[in-house]
Formats: C-alpha cells, sequence, structure tokens
C-alpha cells in the first residue's frame, strides 16, 4: 500500500485528492488522523489573519479614487475616441509650439528628472536663448502663456453651443504641453504648480477625446466644472505667475 | 466577492463606465482582502486595488465571458500584488518583526489579548517569509477557494508546479505555526 505522505494530506485537507479512499484510511488509522489533525490545527492558525475591515462605502471610494484615470486608460478596441488615442493628433499650427514646449520642458527638467539629449527640432539659437534664462522665470512665463491658451480655450468651450471647430486638436496639443509643464514644475519641486496643472488633466483629456460628443449629460458636467471653478482657478493661477515674473 | 451579473460584465467590456462602476462597488471589499493577504499592509492594498482596477478596465474588453470574472479579477488582483511585492524589500520589514517572538517567549505572564496580537503578527511574518508565488498560491487556496487548476491558470503555472508550490508552503507554514498550536 502506498506511503501517505503530508501532501497527501494537504490535497485531502484541501478537498483536491483524486483518491475518495483516502479519508477512509486516515479515519482508520490513529496515527495519519493525528497527523491529519496537526496539519488542520496548525494551518487553522492562519485563520488569525483577518484584514482590516473597510467601510460600506469602500467601493465607492475606491471608485471615486480611480474614476478621474479611466478616462484616460484604453479598453476594447471598438472605442472610438480611445483608438485615437493611440494615434494622438496634433494640428499643424500647433506642430511649432509643441516643439518649442519639448525644448522649455527639457531645459527646465535638466537638473531635475526630465534628462536626455536635447530635444529633435531645438535648433542651437533657441538652445542659446533658453540657456541664458533662469529656469524659475522660463517656468512661469511659458506656463503663463499656456494659461491663457487654455483661459481662451476653455472659455470657448464653457459658452459655446458649437463644439466643432478644432476644439479636440487643439486641446490635445494643450494637453501633451500641460503634461510637460507638469513634468517640469515636478522636477523643479514646484508641487503647488504641478498639482494645479494635473488638475486640469482630466478635463483636457476628455476635452482631445471629445467624450462630450453624442454626451449633452457630460458636455453639461465639463461645462459646469469650468464655470464653477476651473476657469477661476486657471485664471488666479496666471495672475501669481504673472506677479512672480514682474517681482523678479 | 458578489456574483457579478453577466450583462454588466458585458456592458462594461462594451465600455459602459457606469456598468465598470458596478463591478468596482461589488467586488472592492473582497479584491482587498487579498490584497492585504498577499502584502499585509493596509495602505499598500488599497493602491494595489485601485492599481488592479485600473489594469481591469484597461483589459475587460478582451474578458471571455465564458470564464469565472472572480477568477479574472482575482488574477489581475495577484499580479498587481506580485508586482508591488518584487518593488518591495520585505526583508527589512522582516527583520525587524522578528524580535516580537522573543517578546513573546520571554514575557512572564503575557496579557491574552497582547498574545494574540503577537500570535498575528507572527503569522504574518511567517507569510511574509514565503516566496510570492507561495504565498499567492496558499491565499487563493486556503481563503479564496480556488482549486489547483483555478490557481495554476491564475498564476500561470502547470497543475503540478502549481501542487508543489502549494505544498511547499504548506509545509514552510506549518515549521513557523507549529509553535503557536500550543499557545
Amino acid at each position: 500500500m502506498k506511503k501517505i505522505t503530508d501532501d497527501d494530506l494537504t490535497l485531502l485537507y484541501y478537498g483536491e485528492h483524486d483518491d475518495p479512499s483516502l479519508a477512509a484510511r486516515v479515519a482508520g488509522s490513529d496515527e495519519l488522523s493525528a497527523r491529519f489533525e496537526a496539519l488542520g490545527e496548525e494551518l487553522a492558525r492562519m485563520e488569525v489573519l483577518t484584514p482590516p475591515e473597510r467601510g460600506d462605502d469602500y467601493g465607492a471610494e475606491v471608485w471615486r479614487r480611480i474614476a478621474p484615470r479611466l478616462a484616460e486608460e484604453r479598453t476594447s478596441s471598438g472605442w472610438g475616441w480611445l483608438t485615437r488615442l493611440r494615434a494622438p493628433r496634433f494640428s499643424l499650427a500647433g506642430a511649432f509650439s509643441i516643439t518649442l514646449v519639448f525644448a522649455v520642458a527639457f531645459f527646465l527638467g535638466r537638473e531635475g528628472a526630465l534628462t536626455g539629449p536635447a530635444p529633435v527640432g531645438t535648433d542651437s539659437a533657441q538652445a542659446a536663448v533658453l540657456n541664458d534664462l533662469d529656469p524659475a522665470q522660463l517656468l512661469a512665463t511659458s506656463v503663463s502663456r499656456h494659461l491663457e491658451q487654455l483661459n481662451v480655450t476653455f472659455t470657448q468651450f464653457a459658452n459655446s453651443p458649437d463644439l466643432s471647430n478644432g476644439m479636440a486638436d487643439r486641446a490635445m496639443d494643450m494637453l501633451l504641453a500641460n503634461r510637460l509643464y507638469r513634468q517640469a514644475a515636478e522636477s523643479r519641486g514646484d508641487r503647488k504648480l504641478a498639482t494645479f496643472l494635473g488638475d486640469l488633466e482630466p478635463l483636457l483629456i476628455e476635452l482631445a477625446h471629445e467624450a462630450y460628443k453624442n454626451s449633452p449629460a457630460t458636455q453639461n458636467r465639463m461645462q459646469q466644472e469650468l464655470k464653477d471653478s476651473l476657469l477661476f482657478r486657471i485664471r488666479v493661477m496666471n495672475k501669481q505667475l504673472t506677479d512672480s515674473q514682474i517681482s523678479t | 466577492m458578489k456574483n457579478s451579473s453577466q450583462k454588466t460584465i458585458r456592458k462594461a467590456a462594451a465600455g459602459d463606465r457606469l456598468a465598470f462602476r458596478e463591478l468596482v462597488l461589488d467586488n472592492s471589499h473582497a479584491m482587498f482582502r487579498l490584497a492585504w493577504r498577499m502584502t499585509c499592509d493596509e495602505a499598500a492594498a488599497e493602491d494595489i486595488v485601485q492599481e488592479a482596477f485600473i489594469k481591469a478596465w484597461r483589459s475587460i474588453g478582451d474578458f471571455r465571458m465564458e470564464a469565472s470574472f472572480r477568477s479574472w479579477l482575482h488574477r489581475i488582483t495577484v499580479n498587481t500584488a506580485m508586482d508591488y511585492l518584487r518593488k518591495q524589500s520585505r526583508r527589512k520589514q522582516l527583520e525587524v518583526e522578528e524580535p516580537q517572538w522573543e517578546r513573546v517567549s520571554q514575557a512572564s505572564e503575557p496579557a491574552r489579548a497582547d498574545v494574540q496580537i503577537d500570535i498575528r503578527t507572527q503569522t504574518q511574518a511567517a507569510l511574509l517569509k514565503l516566496s510570492e508565488m507561495e504565498r499567492a498560491a496558499l491565499m487563493l487556496r486556503h481563503f479564496e477557494g480556488h482549486s489547483i487548476d483555478e490557481i495554476a491558470s491564475t498564476l500561470n503555472l502547470s497543475a503540478n508546479a502549481c501542487k508543489q508550490t502549494v505544498f511547499r508552503a504548506v509545509k514552510k507554514m506549518r515549521i513557523e505555526l507549529q509553535p503557536l498550536v500550543a499557545t
């Protein structure tokens, strides 16, 4: 008769043993019963591993935290706006400014995390000009200009019923610029500015991917969000950045 | 973990955020418990749950409706937890926690509550000594009631390799837990 190992008893304990006679053999033997009982007692000790309780609203809390991120994540290939996310569109008009933003972000970030070779499209004259500027001032000036553009586009979106005027393309350019400025602010340790720019991203993502299209409810929510707080915050931040430039 | 309806899963797979929200509400508690048992760390478990749902959202379009949604979510949670664990240097924490073994044995007449807390700490320490794979296999078998075949699929192992992983985990845990049985 085959010797019964502890592995056999483990499988029996978890109801996974494929020999139906094993349970009877264990029950009929004092030695096997004692071993099986010891195994059970030792594994039962794991029951003290009770996770900390979560409240009834834990699921809602998880949702609240992840919902903004879902907008920029992909799922099935059938989602039109997400397919476009894989092949971002850039308006021709935005191409030059994006190159400049790359250049600015590169120079701002080179003391921090954004290190590497100079971005393609940065000519030596541009590099020389950027090199002569104070990084803090350069960041403030660049972000201030970026916020002015955001203010115009967002105001237009918040007030206009007609949204078929290249809004998405502009928003995509601004989203990319916003991310680069946020990274530059992070790498320079300006957490307040980085957080502020991060707060703008969810709406820019929705705008860039036309989440408002065919959804009046989404459009209303986005417009309301702008009117309620974002436009005001953009103007306040822009004022602070402009004031900081004047004082330096 | 509640049994999320096929209809809700289908809708979420088609990109319905409200349906996905329902899945999040239904499954967050169970995913937290699993993530906590994998890490024994409350904050990490919360992060893992969120990250796992983001991953689930990314790939729910590829979910095969004939498969078990619960197992699918467990797989994502376990893989996310294993990624987390790999990034963490848990050994240092264990070295800090281990002296508490001595505290129990040296205490003359410890209060019952203290003993319970120490048993819990020691059991956690024992669990954290397992490899990530052993821990995942044991947690899925012992607490989640997954079959060996399901665990093998979750951990991308053959059934036999999975069985051996569970055996190793049980043996290691028994060695660690034996002294506690008499407590």
